[in-house]
C-alpha cells in the first residue's frame, strides 16, 4: 500500500487544544471514571456564529434552530440559549430543557412526533409548531379552541418534492414526515378551516440526504408552497430547510481516499483484511467484481457545516427563472430557517476512555479494551470512521514495544511506526466492538493510558448510551479555558456566566 | 459514402498522428484514434448499437423502454437510436454533473432519472442501495424494457473487439501499436481494444486511466469505481494510473489548440496520460530503436467532443472563458459613486411617488414581483436591466425614477450607474423592499 491507513481527525480549537493537556483529561477520568464525556459550550457560539455570517452574506434574515436531538447535553443548551440562535425541539423533555435553559418560546420550533403532552406544552407556551399534516393540524386546534389558547403558530411540514414537469425525475430516499406536496391543497384547506387557531408562519422540509441536488429541488418546491399559501391570503414569513449540513470529520482527504481503497481492495480479496471479521461495511465481493453500497458517513467532507448552507443558497432554481435560491428567499421577503444538528455541534465534545487490557488472539490480532461499551461511542453505528487520538498514561514520548512480533494487523498497511488494535467494549458480548476495523495508532497503547475519540457532540456522544449489563453510563462535564488553564464543571451545573463558567456569578 | 441507414456510419473513425512538436516525444510515435466523429460524438456510439441491435425486433413487439444506467454518452446513442425505432428511452443515473448533456438528452427525447443521494443520518441496517432499486423495477411485471446493461454487457467489449481494435491494427499496416492507452469508463473500449491488440501480438502494453478519487471526470471512473465494474478485470492493463481533472483540462487545451482536435475533457486525460506514461520510456527507447530500427507507436482514443463540457470548463477554469468588460457595469462602479447616490427612506419614498409619480422598476425575479410588489411598479429583473444599460439609458431624463431590490443593495448600484450615465434624477429606495414591508406600507398581488 501506499502510504498508511490512519484517519486522524480534524480538529480545531478548543478540540485540538484539551487534547493536548493530558494531565487534566487524566485528572478527569480519574475523578469522574470511564466513560466519560466532555462538552466544550464556547464553540456551539462560534459556530452559530458561522451559520449568521452565511445569512449575512445572502442579506437573510431569519433564525439558525439546533436540532436538540444530536446531544442532551445542558451546559450545550444553556451556552446557546445566551446567543441569539433558536433551538428545534422534538420531545416534551427536550421541550421543557429548552424552556428551562432560557430559550423563550420565540426562539422555539417543536418539530418531530409528538404525544398529547409534548403538544399541550408547546401550544400553551406559544412555541412555533412544525406540523406533519392534517391530522396534527386539526389536533392543535381543537387544542386551542378547548383551552381558550393564542393561535399556534405552525410550519407546514413538506416531503416529497418532484422536478418540475422537466423529463428529469429526481429521486428521493423516502420519508416517513411531512404532507406530500402533491397534497398540498388539501393541507390548505385544513389550515384555512382552522384559520381562527393556528397561524401558518411558513413551510417547513427536513431531507436526510447528503445531496445538494436533492436539497436544492426541496427548497424550491417549498418556495412554490409559500406562494400557494400567499395567493390563499396567508402572509407566511418563513422557510424552513431542516438540517443535514454535515460535518467534516477528517484531517486528511488523502487519506480518506486511501483508506476507502485498501478497504475496496480487502473486500475483494486483493489485500489482507482491514476489518474484523472482514466485514465490508456494505460492500461485498461477487465473481471480482464489488457490489453492494458503502455503508459510511462520508467522513472526509470539504463541503459541509456552514458552507453547504451557503452552497445551496447559491444553487440555481430552473423552475424559477434560474435564479439563485438564496436571492430568490430575499426577494420573496423570507426569512429562511434551518435545524443543523451534527453540524452546529461540530468540534464541541469528545469522548474519553480507559485502556483496561491489551493482548493479542492466536490469529495475531491485537485487542484492546476499553472501559466503555460501544454504545458509549456510536462512532460506528453511525457509519463515522475516525481514530481515536492516544492520551498517554505518563505523558508524550515513545513507548517500548513490550510485544512487537505478534502484531499481525500493525505490520501490514498502517505504515511505518503504525500499529493497528482492534478496540472491544466492556460488555460480555462478541458484538461489543467499538470499532469493527483495525485503527492505526502510533504506539500500542498501555493498560492505563486514555482513548479520547475526538469531535463526538454530533450523535456519537450518548445517543445511545443504556446501562446494559449494569455497567456505568459516562459522565458529562463541560470544559472551558480560563487565563490560560482548563476549568471543568458536571454538565447540569454549569450556566453561561462567563468568565467563570457557573462557579461564581 | 452512401448509407442506408445513419447507424451503418458507425466506427471506421480516422487514426491521426500528433505531431511531435506538440508531444516531445522523439521515438514514439503517438496516435489519436478519433472516436468523437462517430454520428452521434463518442466512441459509445459502437457499444450502444451492438449492445442495442438483437433485442431491438423484440423491443418494438413489446413496446419496451429502453433502460440504461448512464450519465453520459451512451445514454445519448442509445437516445437516438430508441428514437429511430420508435422506443421510449430512459437514463437512470447517480446524478448528472454536466449540464449540457442532461439538456441534450431531454432534447433527443430521454427520460432523466436520478438516483438519491447517501443519508445524511447513516442508517447502517438500511441495505438497499439505490442500484438494487434499479434493477427490482426492471424485474418488475407490465413494464417491458430493454436493459442494455453496459457495465455487465460482453456485447459493449465486442463491439470493439471487432471494430475499434482491427481498425487500429488496419492503420497501423498490419501492426499493433507497442502501447495502448485509454480511459476507463465501462471498461468496455479499453478491454474490447486490448483483446484485439494482443491476439495479433501479445507484446502490447495496455495503459488504464482511471480518475483521482477526490475528482471527477466525466465519463471515467475512480480507482475504486472501477471494481464495481462487471467488464473489469485488472489482468487487461499492464498498469493503471490516476488522472487529475486539471491535468485532463490541460490536456484537453492542448488537443484542442494545438492539434485540432476538438476532444472533451476524457480525451484530454487521455492524451495527458499518454504523454506522461511514455516519456520516461521514450529516454529508455533511444537505444531500443537503434537496435532493431523501428520506431514505437503509441495510440489513445478520443472518446468525445469538447462542446457538451463548457459548463464543467466554466466551473474549473472560468478565465478560459474570460469575457471582456462590458460598457456601462456596475462592476466599474467607485465607492464614491455609490456614496453620492440619492437613496429615500420608505416614508419619503411613498411622498415622493405621490407627489412626482417616479417609474418606480422592481429589479427582483418575476416570481417574487408577481406574489407581492409596490402598486405600479415595473418588474425588470436586474440581470435584464443589467443588459439593458449596457445599451443606454432606457427612459427619459425627465422621468424621475425609484428603483427597488430586496434590501437595497443592489438598487443603490444600479442608480449610481444611472447617474454616471447622466440621468438627473434616480433614487434608491434604502432597505429595499424588506424595508418598505417592515414599515407596514402596502405590498400588493395583481
Amino acid at each position: 500500500m501506499n502510504g498508511a491507513l490512519q484517519l486522524e481527525p480534524h480538529l480545531e480549537p478548543p478540540l485540538a487544544t484539551v487534547l493536548r493537556a493530558p494531565a487534566f483529561l487524566h485528572t478527569l477520568v480519574d475523578a469522574l471514571g470511564s466513560p466519560l464525556n466532555i462538552v466544550l459550550p464556547d464553540r456551539i457560539a462560534a459556530n452559530v456564529g458561522r451559520f449568521r455570517a452565511v445569512h449575512g452574506r445572502h442579506s437573510l434574515a431569519g433564525q439558525v434552530y439546533f436540532a436538540h436531538k444530536a446531544n442532551r447535553s445542558r451546559a450545550l443548551v444553556r451556552r446557546l440559549a445566551a446567543t441569539d440562535a433558536g433551538i428545534d425541539v422534538a420531545s416534551l423533555g427536550e421541550l421543557q430543557h429548552a424552556l428551562g435553559a432560557g430559550f423563550t418560546p420565540d426562539r422555539i420550533v417543536a418539530t418531530g412526533p409528538k404525544d398529547p403532552q409534548f403538544r399541550w406544552l408547546a401550544a400553551r407556551t406559544g412555541v412555533t409548531v412544525s406540523v406533519d399534516g392534517e391530522g396534527e393540524l386539526a389536533g392543535l386546534a381543537a387544542l386551542v379552541r378547548r383551552h381558550g389558547l393564542a393561535p399556534v403558530r405552525v410550519l407546514l411540514r413538506l416531503s416529497g418534492f418532484e422536478a418540475a414537469a422537466s423529463g428529469i425525475r429526481v429521486r428521493s430516499r423516502q420519508s416517513r414526515f411531512g404532507t406530500s406536496v402533491t397534497l398540498l391543497d388539501g393541507l390548505l384547506d385544513a389550515v384555512e378551516r382552522h384559520r381562527d387557531a393556528v397561524e401558518p408562519v411558513g413551510v417547513g422540509h427536513h431531507l436526510d440526504t447528503t445531496s445538494l441536488d436533492e436539497k436544492a429541488l426541496a427548497l424550491e418546491g417549498a418556495l412554490h408552497a409559500m406562494d400557494a399559501l400567499r395567493r390563499r391570503g396567508f402572509r407566511p414569513r418563513a422557510v424552513d430547510i431542516g438540517g443535514g449540513f454535515g460535518v467534516n470529520y477528517l484531517a486528511d482527504g488523502a487519506a480518506w481516499d486511501r483508506y476507502t481503497t485498501a478497504l475496496t481492495h480487502a473486500v475483494l480479496g486483493s489485500r489482507p483484511p482491514l476489518t474484523w471479521g472482514g466485514h465490508g461495511y456494505g460492500l461485498r465481493a461477487e465473481g471480482g467484481t464489488l457490489r453492494g453500497a458503502l455503508g459510511l458517513y462520508p467522513a472526509h467532507r470539504p463541503l459541509a457545516g456552514a458552507a453547504y448552507l451557503d452552497a445551496l443558497l447559491a444553487r440555481p432554481a430552473p423552475s424559477l427563472g434560474g435564479r439563485p435560491l438564496g436571492t430568490l428567499l430575499l426577494e420573496n421577503l423570507y426569512d429562511l430557517y434551518s435545524e443543523p444538528g451534527r453540524a452546529l455541534v461540530d468540534q464541541c465534545g469528545l469522548s474519553l476512555a480507559r485502556v483496561l487490557e491489551v493482548r493479542s488472539t492466536a490469529a495475531g490480532d491485537r485487542l484492546v479494551r476499553l472501559a466503555m461499551t460501544a454504545d458509549d461511542v456510536s462512532l460506528e453505528e453511525h457509519g463515522v470512521l475516525m481514530d481515536p487520538v492516544l492520551v498517554p498514561r505518563d505523558g508524550p514520548g515513545p513507548a517500548a514495544d513490550d510485544d512487537a512480533g505478534c502484531d499481525g494487523t500493525g505490520s501490514d498497511g498502517g505504515g511505518p511506526g503504525a500499529h493497528g488494535v482492534y478496540l472491544t467494549g466492556s460488555l460480555c458480548l462478541e458484538s461489543d466492538l467499538i470499532t469493527r476495523r483495525a485503527v492505526f495508532l502510533p504506539r500500542p497503547p498501555r493498560p492505563g493510558d486514555l482513548l479520547a475519540f475526538a469531535n463526538t457532540a454530533g450523535y456519537c456522544m450518548d445517543f445511545s448510551a443504556t446501562r446494559a449489563q449494569a455497567q456505568p453510563v459516562a459522565h458529562k462535564v463541560a470544559a472551558w479555558e480560563e487565563d490560560g488553564s482548563w476549568r471543568w464543571c458536571l454538565d447540569e451545573q454549569y450556566w453561561p456566566l462567563t468568565p467563570s463558567g457557573g462557579l461564581t456569578a | 459514402m452512401r448509407y442506408d441507414s445513419i447507424t451503418d456510419a458507425i466506427g471506421d473513425t480516422p487514426l491521426v498522428r500528433i505531431d511531435p512538436a506538440v508531444h516531445g516525444l522523439r521515438h514514439i510515435d503517438l496516435y489519436a484514434k478519433l472516436e468523437m466523429l462517430n454520428p452521434f460524438g463518442s466512441v459509445k456510439d459502437r457499444a450502444a448499437w451492438n449492445m442495442a441491435r438483437p433485442g431491438l425486433p423484440d423491443a418494438v413487439r413489446r413496446g419496451a423502454t429502453i433502460v440504461e444506467l448512464s450519465s453520459g454518452n451512451t445514454a445519448k446513442a442509445l437516445a437516438v437510436i430508441a428514437g429511430m425505432h420508435g422506443l421510449p428511452f430512459k437514463s437512470v443515473t447517480n446524478r448528472m454533473r454536466v449540464p449540457e448533456i442532461k439538456e441534450l438528452l431531454l432534447l433527443l427525447g430521454a427520460e432523466i432519472e436520478e438516483l438519491p443521494g447517501r443519508s445524511e443520518c447513516l442508517d447502517p441496517t438500511d441495505t438497499e442501495d439505490p442500484l438494487t432499486l434499479f434493477h427490482q423495477e426492471l424485474t418488475r411485471p407490465g413494464r417491458p424494457s430493454l436493459h442494455t446493461d453496459q457495465y455487465f454487457n460482453d456485447l459493449n467489449t465486442a463491439a470493439h473487439a471487432a471494430g475499434t481494435g482491427p481498425e487500429i491494427i488496419a492503420d497501423l499496416d498490419g501492426r499493433a501499436p507497442d502501447w495502448f492507452v485509454a480511459c476507463v469508463g465501462t471498461a468496455g473500449s479499453s478491454t474490447g481494444v486490448a483483446r484485439a491488440l494482443r491476439a495479433h501480438d501479445p507484446a502490447v502494453r495496455v495503459v488504464g486511466l482511471v480518475g483521482e478519487k477526490s475528482d471527477f471526470i466525466p465519463g471515467i471512473r475512480t480507482l475504486d469505481e472501477v471494481h464495481e465494474v462487471g467488464l473489469f478485470d485488472p489482468a487487461t492493463y499492464d498498469t493503471i494510473e490516476a488522472v487529475a481533472a486539471d491535468d485532463a483540462l490541460d490536456g484537453m487545451l492542448t488537443l484542442i489548440r494545438r492539434c485540432g482536435l476538438l476532444a472533451g475533457p476524457t480525451g484530454g486525460a487521455a492524451y495527458h496520460g499518454a504523454v506522461r506514461h511514455l516519456r520516461p520510456l521514450d529516454a529508455e527507447s533511444a537505444g531500443a530503436a537503434g537496435a532493431d530500427g523501428r520506431r514505437r507507436t503509441a495510440v489513445f482514443i478520443v472518446c468525445d467532443r469538447v462542446e457538451s463540457y463548457l459548463g464543467y470548463v466554466r466551473e474549473r477554469r472560468p478565465e478560459l472563458l474570460g469575457r471582456p468588460p462590458a460598457r456601462n457595469s456596475v462592476a466599474t462602479l467607485t465607492d464614491a459613486e455609490i456614496r453620492a447616490t440619492t437613496v429615500i427612506d420608505t416614508t419619503d419614498a411613498r411622498k415622493w411617488i405621490a407627489a412626482e409619480r417616479p417609474l418606480v422598476v422592481d429589479l427582483r425575479g418575476p416570481f417574487a414581483y408577481a406574489a407581492l410588489h409596490i402598486d405600479g411598479s415595473i418588474n425588470i429583473v436586474d440581470e435584464l436591466f443589467d443588459e439593458l444599460l449596457r445599451g443606454g439609458l432606457p427612459f427619459s431624463k425627465r422621468q424621475p425614477v425609484l428603483l427597488a431590490c430586496p434590501v437595497g443593495e443592489k438598487s443603490v448600484r444600479y442608480a449610481a450607474l444611472l447617474t454616471r450615465m447622466g440621468h438627473p434624477d434616480v433614487r434608491s429606495l434604502a432597505g429595499g423592499i424588506i424595508a418598505w414591508r417592515d414599515a407596514g406600507a402596502p405590498l400588493v398581488r395583481d
